[in-house]
């Protein structure tokens, strides 16, 4: 009995505090965030209530119907590409290879370069390289295809994240369970399926909640790019946010957007983490 | 227990240095008494003038402290500066949205008693007026220096060719047609990079819709279908004379291939001049007016304000009024300012005898004569987005979808501003 | 004995897919490294040209980038922030990681807190950017202490995913056996739990120190107008309105790369050590 309160009293001083930190800089902001989002604020000056006038415009507004669409166009392919291609790059990492250290650390690279050299450097691979490779035009020149293009560079540079995440679940895998497995003769796909996946699948929905989120939010890769073009085909939330909001002058509004667009992601991943979480107990 | 300690020593091991820090690099304050003179300007390419000044200003003043500082995006710095109610003395800002917003805001003080205001050109002064929402009583910003966009061209390449600066739209059409007919490129447009649509745009604008036309439809007398379809036609016309494929290149690439010899023109600012320069640095450029109208005398040439000095509100509440014109008199003296432009090879908005530098040739003229207006995307909100808006006229070669979009964009997004307009005229109507 | 032999060869066919796979990293580098060491006046539009090498090898780019960012300075700025935050992430994260964690499926409460924290993460930037520009100014940490906190708890959603999915797969048994030898929750967390998850902590460290490092726009706003320059913000200023210089912003850019890619390195090894360890235990 004495041993259970302490337990519960040091799992209670190791949260409260640290949550109530969480409190202070991330949902007290918020709350003002969303007091802005009834006003007409410029992000500086005066400012009038306008109600719910900001919530109306937004489901009127076609261009930030447009970016919903396209950022989760973007978002449902960049994770997907990404998850598969880092699970991929993780278990060959993992495995028994030479050069095991240098490359790790070379397919690390693509998150430590800058969002400044990346955009040249695939600006110039889209513009001039693949077009002479492939006598065609810049997919960035597209307005059908420029996302394309968009969703290869985010997950070029979030492969090297997300393989980081899958090393550390693979890491977690006992090492009897392969010799387990190679007795009972599962090899490859199978032991992968049955034996490997299983095991790490609490970052597996990591992963998929961690991406899915980053490309919801991409704003980075877009300004490198196409900085929303062409013809505002690919304008993400983000985006449109920053760009309005914060640079220009429609703050009150893009904060109704900021809003809109918490509640529904925070909608989806709680469910999903709900889902996931079900399945893990089940193991 | 000792755990705990040293848990507790742990994490004050690792938040000491950064408490360290911040004793480190506090205070701002004056020694001996001056008076301190905080200007924050936008323009982060220009540390080098602005710090000479900075020093000279100090080695001559002994009551006054100029500090100069030259943030990267200034802008974001001063909207979270003035988020925090913590206001530098003197803004250098650029004469667009921003400054109307800022006027608005009251965050600047007036600044009709400086005396050195007489001195600026008065095109320039106009210019800053016409920002202004609704007239308001008053002169809220200093104009310095002023940009000028038009169309680079290759002055070597010319000469070589014999081709005519044109003065009229006809005669621009027959040197583009001459151009292609000799195999070498009239333009080279970057209009990946949205922004670089405004520059032709712009300076046809000018010529061919009123100064005021922003101002116009805010008040309900006209609409921008009327004022901006001949600038549509004829930047489509303007576009087929460039690369094929203007949507994949971006403003660096137009600037490397101009500099590289593969258009003869680039419709774009003079602030382009160094970026192109710096790729070919022995080249020879000169700009002209462009020539939207077909009567030569109607030419006007694209010219904004630069930069421009505002005194804070803050500052005047301080009492710091006459230490920040003592720093603008500074500022303003010829042989400083003669030092800026020669820099950044900027145009001046002072009236007086100037060198400029030789790639603005073209345009001495307007400059001198006064014959300028200014940008119309400075009446533009930025996040009405026209420049993307034009980039995707200009991908669907559709004016009237374009125009009507304008039009009805324009409402939406100007909302409050055209609200203020209708309060302010049914107020002043009556007088 | 020959089970054993099978299992420490390579396995070659992975070791050179892998090799293959590094064309899509090596051919960006090869790019920026060029271009960080030529001139302005070398950039061409063509192909050829940009690929080529540059005229001369000299690192007057890397010197004349290290004197605009103010390099040092910037350097020991950017370090102390990173630093600082990844110590602090990886205590108060770890630590309210595993009290959630080991809690949250038979506490409500604690499931609330799980889901209230992790829900954070989805809180657009712009959103908080303002209000926290005011709020720090007002409790007087607008300058680098500001910024350390606000990215403790920037992370926090993302680290507390990370340990409290790490804990899933460590039995609670160890835990047990600590406690019937008579040691606290809290000895049990400190001796046990957190060097266990020593691969996690590397993990969670590699990130963190990833997006701290790499990011412009909390410092800018938070610290503005205290003139103190972090690596990205001083590199900020090789973009102007009109005009990027590329040479120099990508011998920059190569120089700040360095201090990350050594940390990712040196905690590479903790992550193997763990598996290591966890095999032998």
């Amino acid at each position: 009995m004495k041993h259970a309160n302490d337990r519960k009293r040091t799992f209670l001083l190791m949260t409260i505090p640290v949550v109530a930190l969480f409190f202070a800089f991330n949902t007290l902001p918020l709350i003002k965030g969303v007091m802005y989002s009834f006003t007409n604020f410029r992000g500086y000056g005066t400012y009038d209530w306008v109600g719910l006038r900001n919530y109306i415009d937004l489901f009127q507004d076609g261009r930030v119907g447009k970016s919903y669409l396209f950022t989760l166009k973007m978002a449902v392919a960049a994770t997907i590409v990404t998850n598969v291609i880092s699970l991929i790059l993780a278990l060959g990492l993992n495995s028994k290879i030479k050069f095991k250290s240098t490359l790790r650390g070379m397919y690390f690279i693509p998150n430590i370069l800058g969002a400044l050299v990346v955009g040249y450097i695939f600006n110039y691979f889209f513009t001039y390289i693949i077009p002479a490779l492939f006598n065609t035009t810049s997919i960035l020149a597209s307005s059908t295809w420029a996302w394309v293009g968009i969703v290869a560079v985010c997950a070029w540079q979030a492969i090297a994240m997300n393989t980081i995440i899958y090393i550390s679940g693979l890491s977690t895998v006992p090492e009897d369970v392969y010799e387990a497995g190679s007795i009972d003769g599962a090899t490859g796909w199978e032991r992968f399926k049955s034996l490997t996946f299983p095991l790490i699948i609490p970052f597996f929905s990591i992963n998929m909640v961690l991406s899915g989120k980053n490309f919801l939010m991409v704003f980075d890769q877009i300004m490198a790019l196409t900085k929303g073009g062409p013809a505002q085909s690919t304008e993400s939330i983000s985006f449109l946010i920053y760009n309005n909001g914060m640079a220009g002058g429609q703050f009150g509004f893009q904060s109704a957007n900021a809003v809109l667009f918490f509640v529904i992601i925070v909608a989806f991943s709680v469910a999903q983490l709900q889902f996931t979480s079900s399945k893990e107990e089940q193991l | 227990m000792r755990k705990r300690e040293k848990m507790i020593s742990l994490l004050l091991a690792c938040t000491l240095p950064a408490s360290m820090f911040l004793t480190g690099c506090g205070g701002s304050e004056a020694e001996d008494g001056k008076i301190v003179i905080e200007l924050v300007h936008y323009k982060p390419e220009a540390v080098d003038v602005f710090e000479q000044l900075e020093e000279e200003f100090n080695k001559t003043h002994d009551d006054i402290l100029l500090k100069i500082d030259s943030p990267n995006d200034a802008m974001t710095i001063l909207k979270t500066r003035f988020i925090r109610e913590d206001y530098p003395d003197l803004l250098g800002i650029g004469g667009d949205i921003n400054y109307s917003y800022f006027i608005d805001a009251g965050i600047l003080a007036d600044v009709s008693d400086y005396p050195g205001i007489a001195d600026i050109n008065q095109g320039y002064r106009d210019i800053l007026e016409g920002l202004e929402f609704v007239p308001t009583e008053g002169t809220y910003g200093v104009p310095y220096v002023a940009n000028a966009a038009g169309i680079l061209y290759n002055r070597e390449m010319f000469k070589e060719h014999g081709w005519e600066i044109p003065t009229t739209w006809e005669e621009m059409i027959t040197l583009c047609d001459t151009i292609r007919g000799e195999g070498i490129l009239p333009f080279y447009y970057g209009f990946k990079d949205t922004w670089t649509c405004l520059a032709p745009w712009n300076s046809l604008a000018v010529d061919l819709a009123p100064a005021d036309v922003c101002q116009q439809v805010n008040a309900g007398k006209t609409v921008f279908a009327d004022e901006y379809r001949e600038v549509a036609e004829k930047i489509q016309t303007l576009v087929s004379y460039g690369e094929d494929g203007p949507f994949a290149y971006g403003y660096n690439d137009a600037c490397t291939a101009f500099a590289n010899g593969e258009s003869a023109m680039f419709a774009i600012g003079s602030y382009a001049v160094p970026q192109i320069k710096s790729v070919n640095p022995d080249m020879d450029i000169d700009s002209f007016v462009t020539p939207g109208s077909s009567d030569p005398d109607g030419q006007i040439l694209n010219s904004g304000v630069d930069l421009q000095f505002c005194v804070t509100k803050a500052c005047e509440d301080e009492g710091k009024k006459e230490a920040a014109y003592e720093v603008l008199n500074f500022l303003l003296a010829d042989e400083n300012l003669q030092m800026y432009l020669d820099d950044q090879s900027a145009v001046p908005c002072k009236s007086g005898n100037f060198t400029l530098a030789p790639n603005l040739d073209g345009m001495k003229e307007y400059i001198t004569e006064g014959k300028i207006a200014d940008y119309q995307d400075h009446y533009y909100p930025s996040e009405m987005a026209v420049d993307a808006q034009i980039q995707t006229f200009l991908i669907e070669q559709d004016v009237d979808a374009f125009l009507t979009k304008f039009d009805t964009d324009w409402v939406r997004y100007n909302r409050d501003i055209i609200q203020m307009v209708k309060d302010y005229n049914a107020q002043n109507g009556n007088q | 004995m020959n089970d054993l032999k099978v299992k420490e060869r390579y396995n070659m066919p992975v070791t050179i897919l892998l090799i293959l796979g590094l064309i899509t990293i090596v051919f960006p580098l090869y790019m920026t490294i060029v271009i960080a060491f030529k001139q302005p006046s070398e950039m061409t539009n063509s192909i050829s040209g940009i690929l080529s090498l540059p005229k001369t090898w000299s690192f007057s780019n890397f010197a004349e980038a290290m004197r605009v960012t103010d390099f040092w300075n910037s350097l020991r700025n950017s370090l102390l922030i990173t630093g600082v935050t990844v110590i602090l992430s990886v205590v108060l994260h770890s630590m309210v990681g595993y009290a959630i964690g080991r809690n949250k499926a038979k506490n409500k409460w604690y499931n609330f807190a799980y889901l209230y924290v992790v829900s954070g993460m989805f809180v657009p930037f712009a959103i908080l950017m303002m209000p926290l520009v005011k709020q720090t100014s007002q409790w007087g940490i607008a300058n680098i202490f500001g910024v350390i906190i606000c990215y403790v708890v920037f992370y926090m959603p993302m680290n507390l995913m990370l340990y409290s999915g790490y804990l899933v797969n460590i039995p609670i048994a160890l835990e047990e056996a600590a406690r019937v030898d008579g040691a606290t929750t809290w000895t049990t967390y400190w001796k046990i739990i957190f060097p266990i998850m020593k691969p996690m902590h590397a993990t969670v460290a590699v990130i963190t120190a990833l997006s701290v490092w790499n990011d412009v726009m909390t410092p800018l706003v938070i610290m503005s107008g205290s003139g103190m320059n972090t690596l990205p913000l001083a590199q900020m200023s090789f973009q102007t309105q009109f005009g990027t210089n590329y040479n120099l912003a990508f011998a920059s850019y190569l120089l700040a790369l360095l201090p990350l890619l050594i940390f990712y390195i040196i905690c590479q090894k903790q992550i193997l050590n763990g598996v290591v360890n966890g095999a032998v235990k």
